[in-house]
C-alpha cells in the first residue's frame, strides 16, 4: 500500500501544521534554555540608537494631525475648512465628505468578519464604521477633518481654525445604566443599548443541579474600572507614494495584515506596497487591531494624505489622543457558587455587563482548567459613550478576574486554604486530572502535575505555611494589616499564530533569519537566533536577523496572544532543520558519503563514524551562493530554506484542540494602612510552568514585568470621566498613574519546565501571564487584610477607608 | 516649525534692556554705550556642545531641546513618550544634571554641555554593557532615558547604594515594567568603573 | 508649542522692565516645569506672548546661614536644596519637602521660587485646549463642585469665585511651618502670606513682581520640623495630602507649633486648630490623633473626596508625631 503523494503545497500545508502531541527535542541543547546569551537587541537599545517609528524623518515630509472631537456624542451638521486651508504652511486638507474618504469602512474582508472587527469593539452605535466620518461616540474620536502641514504645529494651528456647528447628543457613561429602561438609545433603530455578541450565553451542566448539589452558597458582586495600554512609543504612521508604489512605516504588531486591509480598501496591490516595522515601543495589544481606527484608519488618512500632497507624510498622535481605547474588562458582576464542605465547586453562575466590548465572558479559563460541572455565564454588553474597548494584555483579564474571586470567596466561606481549594477543583472542561493524565500519555506528554508543582514552588516561596492566616487577624507591629493571597489559571498557551521564516547560510557560513517581525521588546529574535544556532549547529554569534522589512516576503508572527515562540519557534526550527538537510545534502558530495553519515557542529561538518573527518562550515557553502559573478569557476545553489506553521486554536476540545495542561500560581503579600487605606505591597511570588524555557531572563522579564503593570492595574490605574459631559480627564501620564520603579518590590519569579506546553520543546507563551492573573490577585489580598472586601478595582485608598467604615458615604 | 505670523524679533540690550531693530545697531550700541566684550550671539542663536560636539544653530523660542537634539542633530536616542516631563524618557545630562529634554526650552540652553545616550555608548560607558547582560530593556523607548539617568547619578556618586539607585531613577517610566533590573546594571557598571579607575 | 517672544533676562531690574512692558501677556520661567506644560496643553483662555527666563541672571541659586537664618535664592534647585547638608541638619520639613516633590529630573529642574509658585491642580482647569473654561479662567462656573472631584479641596471654595482646585506644592506647606519669608524684586513677606486666589493667579505678587528669595529662621534647638506626603504613587506624583509641622517643646510639653496642610485647599492650608490644640501637650499618639480631628472638625468634602479628610487628619498626626524628639523616620 502506498500512501498518496502530495504535492508541494500539500507538503508545505502538512509540515505546517500543528499535530498534538509532545514537541520533543532531537538535539542537545547548547544555547537553548541556557543564561547568559547576549540579548540580540541589547546594543542599540541601550546606545540609543533602535530607531522607533516616531523616529523616522524623511526629507520634505509632511505632519498630520486630524481633529478630535470635544464631545462624547456629537454630529458635525457644518463644517467649515476654509481658514485651516488657507493657515500659512497647511499643503492639505481631507474632509469626511471627500469622495477619496467619504464612507470608508474600517474594516476589512478577512479581518471583518471575526472578532477583531470595530462593530465588536465598542463601535456599534455607529450605523456606518467609517475611518473619518461627520459622528463621534466618544470624546477625543477623530472625526471631520485631517489635515496636513509642514510641522505638527501647524498642522495643530490648523485644527483650530476649522469651524464646526456640533449636534450634541445625550450620552451614557455607565454600562448598566445604559441597560435600564429610561436609557437613551444610542444605536439608531435599535431598542436597546445592548450589542449583540453570540457569546452572550455560556452554559455547560445545569447550575440547579449544581446548587442542589452544594453544601454552601457563596454570593457577591465585583466590579472593573477602565485602564488601558498607555505604551511608550506615541502612535504614528508614516506613508510616502512613488508613482503606484507606496512605501509605508508603520508602528503596528501585525504590519501584514494591516498590509492586506490597506491593499483591500485602497485598491492598491500588494506586491506595491513595502512597509518597514521598526523597533516598536510598546504594545500589549494597543497595536494589534489592523481594523481598528488607531490603527488601519491612520493608516488610510496617511496614504490618502500623502497622494494628495505628493510627499512623504507622518501621521503623529500626541499622547492626550492616545488615550483613543480601553481594556475590554470594563465590568460589573454578580457571582452565585455552590461549593460542597471539601473545597469541591459544584456550580457557577455568573452575570456580567461589559462596556463597550467583552473581551472574555469570565467563564472560558473555568472551563479550560477545572472539574466544575455546573457552569452559567451571561456576559452582555452595552455601548457607553467611551472609546472602543480592546484587548489590553491581554484579553483574558475578564476571565482570569473571575476565576481569581470565586475561588477566594469559595475558599473564605469554607474556611479552607485556598490552595488547596485550587487543587481540588484543577482540572480540564469538567473533568478531573485524571482525564488530563490520560491525554498526555496518549500523545507523549510527562504525566506531571503542573498545579501541584506550581502551587508547592509558591508556598514554599512565599512562606505560606507560617503567614497564612484568616482575614482581618494579623496586625504588624508597625501599626498596618497584613494580607496574603493566592491565585492560579492555566498557562497562556493562546498560540493560534501563523508564521514564515527562511534561513540562509551565507557564502562566509555565517547564517541568516530572513523574516519581517514586528516586536514589542519580548526579546524573540534572541530566541529565535537560540533555535537555529542549535538545530543548525552553529555558533549563535554567527546567526544575524533584520525584522524590520516586510517586502522580504517572509513574515513571523507577531508577540500577540502570546504567540511568539509557539508559533514562530516552529517556524525557525522547521526551517533551520530543513536548512540542516539542505547543507549536508551538498556536503555529501564534498564528503563523498551519505547525508545521514554526516553532522554539524560548532560551524563544522564532520563524519559521523569519524569525527576526525571534518571540514569548516564555510568551506562546504564557499561555493553555494545565490549570484556571483562566476568567470571560469563552477557555482552551486544556495543552502536557503524556508518554513511555515499554523498552530491552530488553544483549549476547549480535547481531540481538535489544545488542552491547556501548564499552569501557573500567584501568591501576594501585602500591608494595609488602616488609617489611609493605603495598601503596601511587600511581596510576590510568580510561579509559571513555562514547559520549557528558551531564553531564561527573558521568561523572568516577562514575570517581573507583568507584575508591575498588573499591580499598576489593580491599585492606581484607571480612565476618569466628567459624569455630565463624558470628556476624559485624565488624559496624560501624571494623572493616569501608573507603577514607577519606586512603588513594588522585585517579584520573586520561579519557572517551572514540565514540558506540557505545545509549543517547541514542549514550551508555552508567557507574555501576557502575569500582567493579567495580579490585578485580581489585590482584591483578596486586601480582604485578608482588613477582613472587608473590595472587590470594585482599581482598589483605592477612598475604597479601602470606605470598607474599614472610615468615612462615610 | 516657524509659523506663519510671528512677533518681530526684539534685539534687547542684555544690560540695560534697551530694544533696537537689527543687531548691527544692537552691537554698536553695546560697544559703545556697555564697553563689554564679548559680544552677545543675534537673537535665536544658541551653542550646544553635544557629545563632545560643538553645534551652533538658530532655534525658535519655542523649540524644545527635544526638537533640537532629535529633529535637527539626529540623536534619536532622546525618545517622546509622555511629553509632559513625567516619564524620563527624554533625559540628556546637562552640565551634570539629568534633566528633561521635553520640558526645557532650547533657546534657554546657549552654552551648555549635553550628553545623550549615543555619547555615552560611543565612549564605551560600562552601563551599556550592563544593562545588555542584565536584560535591563524590553521594548527598550524607555532605556535611553533610564541609563542618562545613571550616568549621571554615577558621575556625582561613582559608589552609590541600591537605595540611592532606585531613588536616581525614580522618575523614569517603564511600561514594560523592566525596573528591578536596573538597579543590578547600574551597580553593576559602578563597581567596573571603579575597578577600571583602580588600574 | 505656539511661538512667543522670548528673553533671557541678566538682571531682575531687567526682569521688572520687561514685564511691565507685557503686563500679564508675559510669563517669567525659571524651571519651566509647569509653565511649559501649560503652554503646550494651551489650557489658558490666552496663550503667553512673552517668556521672560530668569534662570540666566547669575547669583539667585544659593543656599547659606546668615545671621540665625538659612538663605536660599530662588532659583536654587529643588534637589540641591534636598542634598544640602545643612537644610538635612535643621530644617528637616524642608529638606524632606524638596526630597518628596515630583520626580527626580523635575526636582533637578525646578527651583523652589518656581515649586511655591506653581499654578493650582485640578483636572477640569488643566484639560487641554481651555475644554473648561471654568471660574479660574475668568469663566462661569467650577466644574469639579459637581464633577470628579476626588483631588479637590475638601475645606469648601475661595469665598468670592467657588473654585475647589487645590494647591499642590509640597515646599509650601514646609516654608509655612518653618515660618520662612519670600523676598520679592519689590518686598518681604510670610510665605504664609503669599498666597491669594485671583483668576489666573495664587499668589499676591503684581504682574511684575518676581520671588528672588526665602529666609528660614533657624530653628532653636529644642524644635523639630518634619514633612509627610500622601500620594499614589511614591514619585512622579503630586500629594493628595501633604502636611509639614514644626514644634518646639519644653520639658516634654510643646511650647509653640506650627503645622500646615496643602493639596487640600486652595491654598496652603494652616491647621491651626492643631497647633492650638497642642500647645502646652506633650506630643503623643492621642494628642496628635486628637490634634488632626480638631483640624478636620470643619472639613466640608464633596461627593467624592471624603476620604481626604481622613488622610488630612492622619497626616497631621503624624507629621506632629515626627516632630518628638525620638521621633523614627515618618512612613508616609
Amino acid at each position: 500500500m502506498t500512501a498518496k503523494k502530495l504535492g508541494p503545497y500539500q507538503t508545505l500545508k502538512a509540515e505546517g501544521t500543528y499535530k498534538i502531541g509532545a514537541d520533543k527535542p532531537t538535539i542537545a541543547f547548547n544555547r537553548i534554555g541556557k543564561r547568559g546569551v547576549r540579548r540580540y537587541d541589547g546594543y542599540a537599545k541601550a546606545s540609543g540608537k533602535a530607531l522607533y517609528t516616531r523616529d523616522v524623518l524623511l526629507p520634505g515630509m509632511l505632519y498630520s494631525k486630524v481633529l478630535a472631537s470635544p464631545f462624547a456624542h456629537a454630529k458635525i451638521l457644518r463644517l467649515d475648512t476654509r481658514q485651516a486651508e488657507a493657515y500659512p504652511g497647511v499643503r492639505t486638507v481631507l474632509r469626511f465628505d471627500d469622495p477619496a474618504i467619504h464612507g470608508r469602512e474600517l474594516t476589512g474582508s478577512i479581518a471583518g468578519p471575526t472578532r477583531m472587527a470595530p462593530q465588536s469593539a465598542g463601535w456599534a452605535m455607529l450605523p456606518v464604521k467609517t475611518i473619518l466620518g461627520d459622528e463621534a461616540i466618544f470624546e477625543g474620536q477623530m472625526v471631520g477633518v485631517a489635515v496636513c502641514a509642514d510641522s505638527e504645529q501647524i498642522a495643530a494651528e490648523a485644527l483650530k481654525r476649522v469651524k464646526i456647528e456640533w449636534e450634541q447628543r445625550p450620552i451614557l457613561l455607565d454600562q448598566e445604566e445604559a441597560l435600564q429602561p429610561e436609557a437613551p438609545i444610542l444605536i439608531p433603530g435599535a431598542d436597546s443599548n445592548q450589542i449583540i455578541d453570540e457569546r452572550e450565553l455560556t452554559t455547560k451542566g445545569d447550575v440547579e443541579q449544581g446548587f442542589q448539589e452544594a453544601e454552601q452558597i457563596v454570593e457577591f458582586t465585583a466590579r472593573r474600572h477602565a485602564h488601558l495600554w498607555a505604551g511608550a512609543e506615541l502612535p504614528c504612521v508614516i506613508a510616502n507614494w512613488s508613482g503606484d508604489k507606496l512605501e509605508m512605516w508603520v508602528h503596528e504588531q501585525q504590519p501584514y495584515l494591516s498590509k492586506l486591509i490597506l491593499s483591500e480598501q485602497l485598491n492598491i496591490p500588494m506586491n506595491k506596497i513595502q512597509t518597514h516595522s521598526l523597533y516598536q515601543g510598546c504594545s500589549f495589544g494597543e497595536r494589534c487591531n489592523p481594523s481598528n481606527w488607531h490603527q488601519n484608519g491612520i493608516n488610510v488618512l496617511a496614504v490618502l494624505l500623502a497622494r494628495k500632497a505628493g510627499r512623504p507624510v507622518k501621521l503623529v498622535l500626541n499622547r492626550a489622543e492616545t488615550f483613543y481605547g480601553e481594556s475590554g474588562d470594563v465590568m460589573a458582576s454578580h457571582f452565585k457558587v455552590g461549593a460542597k464542605q471539601d473545597g469541591t465547586i459544584t456550580a457557577v453562575q455568573m452575570k456580567s455587563v461589559f462596556a463597550n466590548y467583552m473581551c472574555t465572558t469570565g467563564v472560558e479559563h473555568l472551563i479550560d482548567n477545572t472539574r466544575i460541572s455546573h457552569l452559567r455565564c451571561e456576559g452582555i454588553t452595552a455601548h457607553v459613550n467611551k472609546p472602543p474597548a480592546w484587548w489590553c494584555r491581554c484579553e483574558q483579564l475578564p476571565n482570569v478576574f473571575c476565576q481569581t474571586l470565586i475561588f477566594d470567596h469559595v475558599a473564605d466561606a469554607l474556611g479552607l486554604d485556598p490552595t488547596q481549594v485550587a487543587l481540588r477543583n484543577d482540572g480540564c472542561e469538567g473533568h478531573d486530572p485524571s482525564y488530563l493524565s490520560e491525554f498526555k500519555r496518549r500523545h507523549g506528554f510527562p504525566d506531571r502535575d503542573s498545579l501541584r508543582e506550581c502551587i508547592e514552588a509558591g508556598r514554599k516561596a512565599i512562606g505560606w505555611e507560617e503567614k497564612w492566616h484568616a482575614p482581618g487577624t494579623r496586625r504588624l507591629p508597625n501599626g498596618r494589616m497584613h494580607g496574603m493571597a493566592f491565585t492560579w489559571s492555566h498557562d497562556w498557551d493562546d498560540t493560534r499564530g501563523t508564521g514564515s521564516a527562511a534561513v540562509m547560510i551565507q557564502n562566509d557560513g555565517s547564517v541568516s533569519i530572513i523574516a519581517q517581525h514586528s516586536d514589542v521588546g519580548v526579546n524573540p529574535w534572541t530566541a529565535y537566533m537560540q533555535i537555529v544556532a542549535d538545530e543548525l549547529g552553529v555558533p549563535y554569534e554567527d546567526i544575524e536577523i533584520n525584522p524590520f522589512d516586510l517586502n522580504v516576503g517572509f513574515a513571523l508572527m507577531s508577540p500577540d496572544g502570546s504567540c511568539n515562540l509557539g508559533s514562530n519557534g516552529f517556524v525557525v526550527k522547521k526551517a533551520a532543520q530543513k536548512a540542516k538537510q539542505m547543507l549536508l545534502d551538498l556536503a555529501s558530495e564534498k564528503f563523498d558519503r551519505p547525508a545521514d553519515a554526516l553532522d554539524v557542529k560548532e560551524s563544522v561538518v564532520f563524519e559521523k563514524a569519524r569525527p576526525e573527518n571534518r571540514m569548516p562550515l564555510k568551506e562546504v557553502v564557499k561555493m553555494a551562493t545565490p549570484m556571483l559573478n562566476a568567470v571560469g569557476i563552477w557555482t552551486e545553489p544556495p543552502v536557503l530554506a524556508w518554513a511555515w506553521h499554523t498552530h491552530g486554536l488553544w483549549g476547549q476540545a480535547l481531540e481538535t484542540g489544545r488542552p491547556r495542561m501548564c499552569r501557573q500560581a500567584n501568591f501576594i503579600e501585602i500591608e494595609v494602612d488602616t488609617e489611609t487605606g493605603e495598601v503596601f505591597v511587600t511581596k510576590v511570588v510568580n510561579v509559571n510552568d513555562v514547559g520549557q524555557a528558551i531564553s531564561p531572563e527573558t521568561v523572568e522579564g516577562q514575570m517581573y514585568g507583568g507584575t508591575y503593570m498588573g499591580l499598576g492595574r489593580a491599585l492606581t490605574e484607571e480612565m476618569v470621566w466628567d459624569p455630565s459631559t463624558g470628556v476624559l480627564l485624565n488624559r496624560n501620564l501624571l494623572d493616569y498613574k501608573y507603577a514607577t520603579l519606586l512603588d513594588y518590590p522585585e517579584a520573586e519569579c520561579i519557572y517551572l519546565e514540565t514540558g506540557l506546553g505545545h509549543g517547541p520543546y514542549g514550551s508555552t507563551g508567557i507574555g501576557e501571564n502575569t500582567a493579567t492573573m495580579i490585578p485580581g490577585l489585590l482584591g483578596p489580598a486586601v480582604y485578608n487584610a482588613i477582613g472587608q472586601r473590595v472587590d470594585d478595582f482599581p482598589i483605592t485608598p477612598h475604597k479601602v477607608l470606605k470598607a474599614l467604615g472610615k468615612i462615610k458615604e | 516649525m516657524k509659523e506663519g505670523s510671528k512677533a518681530t524679533p526684539l534685539n534687547l540690550c542684555p544690560y540695560c534692556t534697551a530694544a533696537f531693530d537689527t543687531f548691527e545697531e544692537l552691537k554698536t550700541h553695546v560697544v559703545s554705550v556697555h564697553k563689554t566684550e564679548p559680544l552677545p550671539k543675534p537673537a535665536g542663536w544658541i551653542a550646544l556642545t553635544v557629545n563632545g560636539q560643538v553645534h551652533e544653530l538658530k532655534v525658535e523660542p519655542e523649540w524644545t531641546l527635544y526638537q533640537v537634539i532629535h529633529d535637527r542633530l539626529g540623536l534619536m536616542g532622546v525618545k517622546m513618550f509622555c511629553d509632559r516631563g513625567a516619564c524620563g524618557s527624554c533625559t540628556v545630562i546637562m552640565d551634570g544634571r539629568p534633566i528633561l529634554a521635553c520640558m526645557s526650552l532650547a533657546i534657554e540652553c546657549d552654552g551648555k554641555h549635553i550628553q545623550t545616550a549615543e555619547g555615552i555608548a560611543e565612549a564605551k560607558h560600562p552601563l551599556v554593557e550592563s544593562y545588555i547582560k542584565h536584560h535591563t530593556m524590553q521594548c527598550g523607548y524607555c532605556t535611553p532615558g533610564f541609563i542618562t539617568t545613571a550616568k549621571a547619578l554615577l558621575d556625582r556618586n561613582p559608589d552609590p547604594t541600591v537605595e540611592e539607585v532606585m531613588e536616581a531613577l525614580g522618575g523614569n517610566l517603564c511600561r514594560c515594567g523592566t525596573y528591578p533590573q536596573h538597579p543590578k546594571a547600574v551597580l553593576e557598571a559602578a563597581q567596573t568603573l571603579r575597578e577600571e579607575g583602580s588600574k | 508649542m505656539r511661538t512667543f517672544a522670548h528673553f533671557n533676562a541678566r538682571t531682575v531690574d531687567e526682569v521688572v522692565s520687561i514685564l511691565r512692558r507685557y503686563g500679564e501677556r508675559a510669563h517669567v520661567i525659571a524651571g519651566g516645569t509647569d509653565l511649559l506644560g501649560k503652554m503646550k496643553d494651551e489650557l489658558l483662555p490666552k496663550y503667553p506672548e512673552a517668556l521672560v527666563n530668569i534662570k540666566s541672571i547669575p547669583g539667585l541659586e544659593y543656599i547659606r546661614e546668615d545671621h540665625g537664618t538659612l538663605q536660599i535664592g530662588a532659583l536654587t534647585r529643588l534637589e540641591d536644596i534636598a542634598a544640602d547638608p545643612l537644610v538635612r541638619g535643621k530644617y528637616n520639613a524642608l529638606a524632606e519637602a524638596t526630597r518628596r516633590a515630583a520626580s527626580p529630573h523635575l526636582r533637578e529642574m525646578g527651583t523652589l521660587g518656581g515649586n511655591i509658585c506653581q499654578d493650582i491642580r485640578c483636572w477640569y482647569y488643566r484639560h487641554p485646549d481651555n475644554r473648561f473654561p471654568c471660574l479660574r479662567k475668568g469663566g462661569g462656573r467650577c466644574y469639579a463642585m459637581n464633577g470628579e472631584n476626588r483631588y479637590h479641596s475638601i475645606f469648601g471654595a475661595n469665598v468670592e469665585q467657588g473654585c475647589y482646585a487645590v494647591h499642590p506644592s509640597d515646599t509650601a506647606p514646609a516654608l509655612i511651618a518653618l515660618n520662612a519669608k519670600v523676598k520679592t524684586s519689590r518686598r518681604t513677606l510670610a510665605v504664609e502670606d503669599l498666597f491669594e486666589v485671583r483668576v489666573g493667579k495664587t499668589t499676591v505678587l503684581d504682574s511684575d513682581e518676581i520671588v528672588t528669595a526665602f529666609e528660614v529662621p533657624t530653628p532653636a534647638k529644642a524644635t523639630k520640623s518634619s514633612f509627610v506626603k500622601f500620594a499614589l504613587r511614591k514619585t512622579i506624583d503630586f500629594p493628595i495630602v501633604n502636611c509639614a509641622a514644626m514644634i518646639a517643646s519644653e520639658g516634654g510639653r510643646v511650647t509653640a507649633a506650627r503645622v500646615c496642610l496643602n493639596a487640600v485647599y486652595v491654598k496652603p492650608y494652616r491647621a491651626t486648630k492643631a497647633e492650638e490644640f497642642m500647645a502646652g501637650q506633650p506630643i503623643n499618639e492621642a494628642n496628635a490623633e486628637a490634634a488632626g480631628d480638631a483640624v478636620v472638625s470643619d472639613a466640608k468634602p464633596l461627593q467624592h473626596n471624603g476620604y481626604m479628610v481622613q488622610i488630612a487628619k492622619v497626616m497631621v498626626k503624624r507629621a506632629i508625631l515626627a516632630c518628638r524628639s525620638e521621633a523614627p523616620p515618618a512612613q508616609t
